[in-house]
């Protein structure tokens, strides 16, 4: 089997970790890393080539580099707001694009990305690894089965820690795109999309920046989005980073369905065993690597030449929820999704 | 504490929390209504009442356990009777109604205690005191959930009677959420099914969005669903200094491994440690002997009634209604 060629561009978010760390387990794979803007970035946590040493990732210094080496699919791990320009060099220099949740921070730039890989005639998918878990397969087919009978509402939770420390542009919007609202929502947006197959028709959110108010920070750090579909179903996605930071368990995905038969929960972190050692509450997670079965779904497909899911129009649809809920947040209205 | 004469109207559902808890306390108890009284009685040594009239003559506080659209009109006679009154959520269907009870009480100098008995249940109640004692610093976001199996009495599911899923059961927790985080200004909320002609749906969710004065944010699932669910109640609050979470699943006393059987079904919780039917009841009574106001107070009944229409409202019109507390309580805008 020939080896694809995967080039990871900037280590802006913290995801680059876990890609490349799982992409240099793998042999059918070769590997190269890139991230210029590391020097620059005012993060605490190491960047750029010294980033790349811990792990042991082969690094190029520049952008330029990284495209001579002609890489069949890119992984763009910059900050929110820089997915557009980095897609524009990895779909101008031919390569597939894997690019981090939330596909862009406005609607325009995740249409344009979508725009430019049909250009390209080249395959852009969007990065929701909690779609890869066997939770989330599970609830999806059971509900497809019938078992809880039509479905009338979800609930969903995505509760985590606030992303302060080595990656501070988390928190500015300039870079993110907004606070909870933007980090949040899309994963259990993508979920709803995948489960419900229905586009999204209105949204009404509420936020506030009570929790971690003393970092100062100028996003929201709590929110409830409810969003509403054609066919009556409503979900109502809680996208709080409200998990204290001296918790044991960084935090959970959730997905509660309930129909006209009873409900169905999944939980996307549940494989765990916990306890108390010398320092504290202890969690320990095991068979949790989403990001590794979501490079699995890329792969093949980019062999087959399919397309890959979460595709790029699933970025866009969920875009648009996160802009509905901060419209509907900031003016206290109820927001039709275009 | 005295030993009381109970007037308890009405032998439905609730009514087997309240006959036993007031037995329990050491009260007798003279039940009237339409049909069940004699069954009631026996199954709890009560004794029976002819007429309302009977019962009104004869005990020294009345327990309202009836349906929905009687409560406004029993409590209203009751009060005329001189009786302090104890009465099942929701006080009345509407906030109006309710007040109009409110307003005789106090004319006839008595008390009407709404049993919003939720704020009874220990956990809610350690949810309550920790919040008060600032274990979790601001409060920012809140999430109550409640399901269970649909009721199976038809007056339930009359909207313009009873206010359906929203308003006869998901009150616990908007009252729950008012008490916990406080005066609430806005509230957003969607049912599905929707209700239609003045019917609502018997299996139904509903999830209604309130922010309070404060700037914390609550939600709350409420769902009736088909008969054999088990009844479910969770909670998650998260403030500026930490995080409190309870699921009626997560931790039991008695798990087991038992193939099901089909037939159970209840709308009712099962109860753990004290019962907080009695914990209610002794605290009303207390307050009848001049005691401690209890935690609920009639103005709260008023006020979940008020958070319940207000939801309906949005429900209906897909939009954010602004709620204003001292309207609600006194029909004068602040």
């Amino acid at each position: 089997m020939t080896k694809l060629k995967v080039g990871v561009m900037s280590f802006a978010h913290v995801h680059a970790w876990s890609y490349l760390s799982s992409l240099l387990s793998r042999d059918d794979v070769e590997l190269l890393s890139s991230d210029p803007d590391g020097a620059r970035a005012s993060d605490p946590g190491p960047r750029g080539a010294e980033f790349a040493a811990v792990l042991g990732a082969p690094y190029v210094e520049t952008y330029d580099e990284l495209f001579a080496w002609e890489p069949d699919i890119v992984v763009i791990c910059t900050e929110n707001s820089r997915h557009l320009e980095a897609a524009v060099l990895a779909f101008g220099a031919g390569a597939h694009v894997l690019c981090e949740k939330p596909l862009a921070t406005t609607v325009a730039d995740a249409e344009s990305m979508v725009r430019l890989a049909d250009e390209a005639g080249r395959f852009l998918m969007t990065a929701f690894p909690i779609r890869f878990t066997d939770g989330f397969a599970a609830l999806r087919s059971r509900v497809h089965a019938g078992e809880v009978g039509t479905v009338l509402a979800v609930l969903g939770t995505n509760n985590g820690k606030i992303p302060t420390g080595d990656r501070a542009w988390f928190t500015d919007a300039q870079f993110s795109g907004g606070g909870a609202l933007v980090d949040h929502v899309v994963h259990c947006a993508d979920l709803l999309d995948s489960l419900l197959g229905e586009p999204a028709e209105w949204v009404s959110a509420v936020s506030n920046g009570i929790l971690s108010a003393d970092l100062g920070l100028a996003v929201e750090t709590g929110g409830l989005v409810t969003i509403g579909y054609p066919s009556g179903i409503f979900a109502t996605i809680d996208c709080s980073w409200s998990q204290p930071a001296n918790a044991a368990v960084w935090g959970d995905v959730t997905l509660q369905v309930t129909g006209t038969d009873g409900s169905l929960a999944m939980s996307a972190m549940a494989r765990y065993i916990s306890g108390t050692t010398a320092s504290g509450d202890v969690w320990m997670p095991f068979g949790l690597d989403f990001d590794g079965a979501m490079l699995d779904h890329l792969l093949e497909a980019v062999r087959a030449g399919v397309q890959p899911q979460p595709d790029g129009h699933v970025g866009v649809r969920t875009t648009r929820i996160v802009a509905a809920a901060q419209e509907s947040a900031r003016t206290g209205s109820v927001v039709r999704v275009a | 504490m005295a030993q009381l004469t109970v007037g308890l109207i009405g032998a439905g559902g609730i009514s087997h929390a309240h006959a036993p808890s007031w037995r329990a306390l050491g009260h007798d108890v003279v039940v009237y209504a339409e049909k069940g009284a004699s069954e009631l009685a026996e199954a709890y040594g009560l004794t029976l009442a002819g007429s309302l009239d009977e019962l009104l003559g004869s005990v020294d506080v009345v327990d309202i356990c009836t349906p929905t659209p009687t409560h406004a009109e029993l409590a209203l006679a009751a009060i005329a009777a001189g009786l302090d009154v104890i009465c099942e959520k929701p006080i009345a269907r509407t906030a109006a109604d309710a007040r109009r009870v409110a307003d005789a009480a106090t004319e006839r100098g008595v008390s009407v205690f709404p049993a919003h008995v939720v704020r009874y249940f220990p956990e809610y109640a350690a949810l309550h005191a920790a919040v008060q004692a600032g274990r979790l610093g601001e409060l920012a976001i809140l999430r109550f959930s409640r399901g269970g199996a649909a009721p199976s009495a038809d007056w339930f599911f009359d909207e313009a009677a009873a206010g359906g899923l929203v308003l006869d059961q998901m009150i616990h927790d908007l009252d729950q959420a008012r008490w916990i985080a406080g005066e609430v200004v806005a509230v957003m909320a969607t049912q599905n099914p929707p209700t239609v002609d003045g019917v609502s749906p018997r299996i139904a969710v509903a999830h209604v969005t309130l922010t309070h004065a404060s700037g914390a944010l609550s939600h709350v699932q409420g769902s009736w669903g088909p008969a054999g669910v088990e009844f479910v109640t969770s909670f998650d609050a998260a403030g500026s200094s930490g995080r409190l979470q309870y699921d009626s699943r997560a931790r039991r006393e008695i798990t087991s491994n038992v193939p099901p059987r089909a037939g159970s079904t209840s709308y009712l919780p099962t109860l753990s440690g004290d019962n907080p039917y009695a914990s209610e009841l002794r605290e009303f009574v207390a307050a009848i002997e001049g005691g401690p106001a209890p935690r609920v107070t009639i103005n709260d009944g008023i006020l979940a009634i008020g958070l319940a229409e207000a939801a309906l409202d949005s429900v209906r019109t897909g939009q954010t209604v602004p709620f204003d507390e001292l309207l609600i309580l006194t029909g004068v805008a602040a």
